[in-house]
């Protein structure tokens, strides 16, 4: 792609603002994962995985800033250090059931902070949040192909 | 005259009869051409929204064709007035409709048959009042409903002109400021034969008043459940007319100005009408700018908006509004129009209120359907059959902002194109949600597994570093992490490459601004390129040719 034409090309606010934030996730996360393969060399892979994962989900926050409330809530999660748990085998497990129901409950328990915003918030939180989630996803893969090439 | 028009406002019939009344005061207004233009544009709303009424059959087609000629003519008999009236409107609209077509034929037939005497206004009349029952028919509230309430109120605009606004506007008066103003104007010598229909003073009135609203007023009474997308329709015309005054206003207004009333009901969807009637605004926008009769549009429209200012403002109020108001009375209206609704609907007759009821289940349906435009705060407007009580308007408003972003979030979640509804729509965001949890899972654990073989550049990574390294010589030598070096570099020159790179490649210009919404969905494609960039850099691995053609050559 033209990475490099196009980043130049790329003097408009957003996507401006989309490098920044974009290059603050990156920079963050390897820094963590710097740390953690320091830190970790003996721990289990287990326990260095969840590491990897926290200090994914931080990148993301820490990327986001405050504007957003799921950030917000995501941040003071990391700071209490209260491990962080997602139900996702939660989700599993329930199927038709939520549909019409509680999809507006399950949703506000995948978004961080969720279960204190409106429906409209959540919305706007969730587009949000699966923009950040989908940078994140990427750029693991992308540390893991540049590892692994 | 126009107030008839209006008070018929079951939008289809109410252009139609309209347009008949233009007709008819064109030639002494000679408004001909706007109605025409106007009639044809009401009537493409309606069809669109008429699909699922089947009345108006292909009458339409025929009806327009015969339109043009009789209004200029005026001499056409009544029987034909109100043929040659829907023709007028009918035969741009009209392909899409059969069923108005069907409606329209019948309509217009059955008038035609039951006119008793050869007035050209009372013809009209009929028709207008089989509009509306065709309206109707289709819609909860019966005609007859309208009818009744509007043979009390019929027979006073019918004596005058002047006042059938007024009296129009009253019973319309279901809060809708659209007064019947431009209807007055038009049909004030043709009105009184439509004294016949009861039912249809009173739907002229508001057509009349909502005029600018547009047909909001008459779905309301009709409980049209295309009043919903009437409504937009009208209230889109109402509101070009009020707001943007353009040509499209300019041939809605006229048209508009005898529906206000029926605005009134769909004056929700005025702020809707006009952006959100993508589809059947956009297709009447086009024709009325087609039209060209934007100039006659606006006389008229001064002057209902004038007369219809008078009645939103006031059902009691008998005087014609002044016509020199003109747009700035129709923007007033629009405003009050909305709080006068909300007053209006407790004050104005319990039917009304019914078809207000009966109007909002259905003009939600409708409502759901075209793309909401965003609203101005205050200018809710009510959708065609909506009630208008601020409660409902907040939650239309609150249900727009949600369907807003339903619909960034389609564009967020890969393959959501095809899913509507709300349900699925949801289902298939918590689906993606999940999914890229256990995506970060899963990497993080595949990372966790290979993080012996990772070697990282942590000068490269210091975020001041890069933003130091923005608008600097990449020579910069950093003293940080000096231990770091005791990493394995892949490549020695790493530190300063990777910044003028990553400040090259990611055009960083110190700023690190929280992703922007736009800007990360935007800069999607180029994500990967940056980030193989960073990742490159910070790993300190095979960088190769993408370092060297940017990184400063710093041994």
């Amino acid at each position: 792609m033209e990475s490099k034409s196009s980043t130049t090309g790329n003097r408009d606010n957003p996507n401006r603002n989309l490098h920044g934030s974009k290059t603050m996730m990156a920079s963050h996360f390897l820094r963590a994962l710097f740390r953690i393969q320091q830190t970790s060399t003996s721990s289990s892979s287990a326990g260095r995985s969840r590491r990897i994962r926290r200090a994914a989900y931080a990148s993301m926050a820490y990327s986001a800033g405050t504007r957003r409330a799921w950030s917000r809530a995501l941040l003071r999660k990391l700071r209490s250090r209260a491990r962080l748990r997602f139900p996702r085998r939660l989700s599993r497990a329930a199927t038709p059931q939520r549909r019409d129901m509680d999809q507006a409950q399950v949703l506000r328990k995948l978004v961080p902070g969720g279960p204190s915003m409106d429906d409209c918030k959540l919305l706007e939180e969730t587009a949000d949040y699966i923009r950040f989630l989908t940078t994140q996803v990427r750029l693991m893969q992308t540390v893991m192909d540049s590892v692994s090439s | 005259p126009s107030l008839l028009f209006s008070s018929l406002a079951a939008s289809d019939i109410a252009r139609l009869f309209f347009h008949a009344l233009s007709l008819f005061s064109s030639e002494s207004s000679c408004i001909n051409p706007t109605f025409t233009h106007f009639s044809r544009v009401s009537l493409q709303f309606r069809c669109s929204r008429m699909e699922k009424e089947r009345f108006f059959g292909v009458n339409w087609q025929s009806m327009d064709a015969g339109m043009p000629p009789e209004m200029n003519s005026r001499a056409v008999a009544a029987d034909q007035l109100p043929n040659s009236f829907l023709n007028l409107g009918w035969e741009q609209p009209m392909h899409h409709d059969a069923h108005f077509e069907s409606a329209l034929s019948s309509l217009v037939s059955s008038p035609s048959s039951n006119t008793p005497a050869g007035n050209d206004s009372v013809i009209i009349g009929e028709l207008i009042g089989r509009l509306g029952s065709i309206c109707n028919s289709g819609e909860v509230s019966p005609p007859s409903r309208y009818q009744s309430t509007n043979t009390s109120c019929y027979s006073t605009p019918l004596n005058s002109p002047p006042k059938l606004n007024l009296s129009g506007m009253d019973h319309q008066q279901q809060g809708r400021g659209g007064v019947p103003v431009p209807g007055n104007q038009m049909a004030a010598g043709k009105f009184s034969p439509f004294a016949a229909d009861p039912g249809f003073a009173e739907r002229a009135a508001r057509f009349s008043c909502f005029g600018a609203r547009g047909y909001a007023g008459l779905g309301g009474q009709f409980g049209l459940p295309e009043a919903g997308k009437l409504s937009r329709v009208s209230s889109s015309q109402s509101l070009k007319a009020v707001q943007m005054g353009a040509s499209d206003n300019g041939k809605e207004v006229p048209v508009s100005e005898p529906e206000r009333p029926a605005m009134e009901t769909r004056s929700k969807f005025g702020g809707e009408a006009e952006f959100g009637n993508s589809q059947e605004a956009s297709s009447v926008s086009d024709r009325t700018t087609a039209v060209g009769a934007e100039n006659n549009a606006r006389k008229r429209k001064a002057a209902s908006k004038g007369k219809a200012k008078g009645a939103p403002l006031s059902s009691s109020n008998m005087n014609p509004p002044k016509p020199s108001d003109g747009e700035n009375s129709d923007a007033k209206r629009c405003k009050p129009a909305e709080t006068d609704g909300a007053d209006k609907d407790a004050a104005v007759k319990p039917k009304t209120e019914e078809n207000g009821d009966v109007g909002r289940k259905q003009g939600e349906e409708g409502n759901a359907k075209p793309p909401e435009p965003p609203k101005d705060y205050i200018h809710v407007r009510a959708r065609r059959g909506q009630a208008t009580d601020s409660h409902s308007l907040a939650e239309r408003v609150r249900r727009e902002k949600i369907s807003e972003r339903m619909k960034l979030l389609q564009d967020l979640v890969p393959g959501c194109n095809k899913v509507t509804g709300k349900a699925l729509m949801l289902d298939e965001i918590i689906n993606y949600v999940q999914s890229l949890q256990r995506q970060v899972e899963f990497l993080s654990m595949k990372l966790a597994a290979l993080n012996p073989q990772l070697d990282f550049n942590m000068e490269a990574l210091l975020p001041k570093d890069m933003h130091q390294a923005l608008g600097q010589l990449p020579q910069q030598v950093y003293p940080l992490d000096m231990a770091s070096t005791a990493f394995s570099y892949a490549q020695q020159p790493q530190g300063t490459p990777l910044q003028s790179i990553v400040t090259n490649s990611l055009d960083v210009q110190g700023s690190l601004n929280p992703l922007d919404n736009v800007g990360l969905f935007q800069l999607g494609n180029l994500w990967e390129d940056d980030l193989q960039y960073v990742v490159q850099m910070g790993l300190g691995q095979s960088q190769g040719t993408a370092f060297s053609s940017q990184s400063m050559p710093v041994e």
